[in-house]
């Protein structure tokens, strides 16, 4: 029976090895994909918005601190994209419209911006946001010429963009929340748009006042 | 012996870096045919450690279980959408997968199964095609993209590779009980 006592002490260890790598790989049960792990991630950190020089859709050129005092409500996108990028941006349009319109342009402001510099120019990013009903000013579309400028976003964002043979990007899609500070508040699910839109409000209710 | 060196070979095969990024630029195929092919790999190359180590394998893996639970952990903690992406962005994971499933899974699988009665085997034929099903419908009805390195389309494929993968373990389970197969040996 020493054969015994010895297979029950390797099945114990054998547990806990596979209970520790499983806690530790999916951070305590709470991240099973990658893109959870970034959120909880970027939500603990609240990275601050980089200085980046954005020129907008209307051929304006600025840096992002004029939007300081303001919220922001970010997407990051490129124009010829077909599959995500039409979803979350019909479903940034959704909350758009479900704030109430006291706040938009005045304590928020959406920016919609494009990891395609070299392709979305402003005009078809003028374009563009009119097949979202994006009114160029309280919902701008812009790019980030300096690629420099863009990448160090994108990693301070935790936005993975990866380019494929055929001019397309592999991307993940949320919506961050920058408050008037230019730090990182929230990073919502782009699918939900009701709880996203419910979240800006309840925030914009709080912080700004009825 | 010549196994092992077949296993060894197949080992430092798919480790080379062409064929790491040929097999992983697929998600299909890095799931469905990299890792099975490292498992496989360990499988050929358990004869070596089993003669090298003959008392450790007696000692702590004498009915076979620990080893076959060892075996599931690695496919378990191998089936989650975060560590198929990680093994592609941190290099440590990727090192962890060459290592963990041809030397956890594969040669502790070989060398508990013939330890194992026939009630063992079954429950993991049952438990592997519970877990593939459960993965297939997963992958298929998922309307986020579980990888950050993958296409949802790619998704949906792995899924369907999970189908096949859960009934043909159902199938050759379900023949067991109805075949003896020493009847033809």
């Amino acid at each position: 029976m020493i054969n015994n006592k010895h297979n029950r002490l390797a099945m114990i260890v054998v547990l806990m090895f596979g209970a520790i790598l499983l806690f530790v790989g999916t951070d305590g049960f709470k991240a099973f994909t990658v893109e959870k792990a970034r959120i909880n991630k970027l939500m603990e950190e609240n990275p601050v918005f980089p200085e980046v020089t954005i020129e907008d859709s209307k051929e304006r050129v600025y840096p992002f601190s004029a939007f300081e005092g303001k919220y922001v409500m970010l997407t990051f996108i490129y124009t010829a994209c077909t599959d995500v990028c039409p979803e979350l941006e019909m479903n940034l349009y959704e909350v758009y419209r479900s704030i109430p319109e006291k706040y938009i342009g005045e304590d928020i402001v959406f920016l919609s911006i494009s990891f395609d510099p070299t392709r979305d120019n402003p005009a078809t990013l003028e374009k563009y946001r009119q097949y979202f009903n994006s009114d160029g000013e309280t919902w701008r579309m812009a790019r980030i010429p300096n690629q420099t400028e863009l990448d160090n976003l994108l990693n301070e964002f935790g936005v993975i963009v990866i380019p494929d043979q055929n001019g397309h990007f592999q991307h993940n899609s949320a919506f961050y929340l920058v408050d008037p500070n230019g730090i990182l508040v929230e990073v919502m699910d782009y699918t939900e748009v009701e709880a996203a839109a419910d979240k800006v409000t309840s925030i914009l209710t709080t912080e700004v006042g009825e | 012996m010549k196994q092992a060196i077949y296993g060894l070979v197949l080992y430092i095969f798919l480790m080379l870096p062409p064929v790491v990024t040929l097999a992983e630029s697929v998600m299909a195929i890095h799931m469905h045919m990299q890792m099975p092919l490292f498992v496989v790999a360990g499988f050929l190359m358990a004869p070596f450690f089993q003669k090298r180590f003959p008392n450790f394998f007696a000692k702590w893996n004498s009915n076979g279980v620990p080893g076959i639970i060892l075996f599931m952990i690695i496919v378990l903690y191998w089936l989650l959408p975060r560590t198929m992406d990680e093994a592609l962005t941190i290099p440590a994971v990727e090192i962890f997968k060459f290592i963990s499933l041809p030397f956890l899974a594969g040669i502790p699988l070989r060398d508990s199964w013939k330890k194992l009665g026939s009630l063992g085997k079954n429950i993991i034929y049952v438990s592997l095609s519970v877990l593939f099903g459960v993965m297939a419908w997963l992958y298929i009805a998922s309307p986020t993209q579980l990888c950050n390195n993958y296409l949802i389309v790619e998704q949906k494929t792995l899924g369907w590779g999970f189908v096949f993968l859960a009934l043909a373990i159902m199938i050759y389970f379900i023949q067991t009980l109805f075949i003896d197969k020493s009847e033809y040996e």
